[in-house]
């Protein structure tokens, strides 16, 4: 083992304490901003983020970042714990849901729906849009994806079927994927107003058989405060913070080659200096 | 026959641990490049998202992430630093601020697509640099 051995490391001695003194008051005033705890309010408040649009297959692709930007969160349904992925884009919202249970347990017909408040109320009676995914045969991965109205708890198939779901289950993972039209022009009040910078209240629910609302088992209410479009981090800074860092490891690469080589001439260049 | 002065034990006993330390000093040098040279790669697949560790499944897989790049970027500075103070000591120099503040840049960029790594960073190179004043004012 070796010790550290930086002789020479600092040679101004002067201010060196006042440095120090200030050094440290400055992490503490740092670290203390970071310790602001999180509250959350009686039903789960989720903040969106901006991402890069993943494709509703019910596949979550890691090779691809699938996902990556979006807020995860895990929430109960009930009794029942599921994985809770939000993200938006300038076109839509996308929720993903995961749930894990025993091969067994799993229901022949089993579906995840979202439905949709028109505004931020979690009333019963605003929840006025449905999107369901609802598996026809789950040992067969078949699923469909259905858009419906709600009146007075009643379903209704809309007349345009708007945004899209895909539904997949692997091993005891059952992955449900939805996309939400945002701003969407609403001409025949089927659909509730999602909109970029404002929140909504959405009702996660889970069921077992093709009837709906009969077949729901289980919910979770959740508000969602979608990104307005001012928060999206221009693609150009993205892509000036990669060529920079880009730039960085060239020149880290190429002065690290420059040291090792410096090293290796470093024992002819100390017998210089001792003659 | 010309007079050859004999050297005193003392003197000889100088010699033999000033070329230990040399020795000592020269090992270490390259160790710990090899070192740096390590965790800069690992800097590089895990800092460019080259390979993502984590799917960010929630905040606690979040912290893991930010402090594993973090980890590493701190490691290579360390033992980059550590290099470079022995390689100045072996040439009978001081590392001085501009390289010291070269190497504190360079470890900084590494951080940029991530602006929690860089706040962690920041303040972990904060800490060491404080660290080792103390170490060498001691």
């Amino acid at each position: 083992m070796y010790n550290l051995r930086i002789t020479g490391l600092f040679t101004l001695k002067k201010t060196a304490s006042r440095i120090t003194v200030s050094l440290i008051l400055f992490n503490i005033i740092c670290i203390s901003f970071l310790i602001i705890p999180k509250g959350y309010s009686a039903s789960e408040e989720i903040e969106s983020k901006f991402g890069d649009a993943p494709k509703i297959d019910g596949i979550i692709n890691i090779s691809t970042n699938e996902w990556n930007q979006a807020k995860k969160l895990q929430v109960t349904l009930n009794d029942l714990p599921i994985k809770l992925w939000v993200m938006n884009d300038e076109e839509n919202l996308y929720l993903s849901v995961q749930l894990d249970l025993l091969p067994a347990a799993h229901n022949y017909s089993e579906f995840v729906g979202i439905m949709i408040s028109n505004s931020s109320s979690e009333n019963l009676e605003d929840f006025i849009d449905a999107r369901i995914v609802q598996f026809i045969n789950i040992s067969e991965n078949e699923f469909e994806y259905f858009d419906y109205s709600i009146n007075n708890s009643i379903f209704k198939n809309d007349t345009i079927n708007t945004g899209n779901g895909a539904a997949r289950l692997e091993d005891i993972s059952s992955t449900y994927e939805f996309s939400i039209p945002l701003n969407d022009i609403n001409l025949d009040d089927e659909d509730a107003s999602v909109e970029h910078g404002k929140s909504s209240a959405f009702m996660i629910v889970y069921g077992v058989s093709p009837y709906y609302p009969s077949g729901i088992r289980k919910n979770i209410t959740v508000l969602v405060n979608i990104a307005s479009l001012s928060t999206i981090t221009p693609l150009f800074i993205n892509s000036t913070l990669f060529i920079l860092v880009i730039i960085i490891f060239i020149t880290l690469g190429a002065l690290y080659g420059f040291y090792v080589y410096k090293i290796f001439t470093l024992k002819n260049k100390i017998e210089r200096i001792k003659h | 026959m010309p007079k050859i002065p004999k050297q005193t034990l003392k003197e000889v006993k100088y010699r033999e641990k000033y070329k230990a330390d040399e020795k000592f000093a020269y090992r270490s040098t390259i160790i710990s490049v090899i070192f740096g040279g390590i965790f800069l790669t690992v800097s590089l697949i895990l800092n460019t998202e080259f390979i993502t560790l984590f799917l960010n499944q929630n905040i606690i897989w979040n912290i893991v992430d930010v402090s594993i790049k973090t980890v590493v970027i701190l490691l290579f500075f360390l033992f980059m630093i550590t290099s470079i103070g022995n390689y100045k000591e072996l040439i009978g120099k001081p590392l001085n601020w501009k390289e010291l503040l070269l190497l504190i840049f360079l470890s900084i960029g590494q951080t940029l697509l991530n602006p929690w790594v860089f706040i962690s960073t920041f303040l972990g190179l904060i800490l060491i640099i404080i660290y080792l004043f103390i170490v060498q004012e001691i």
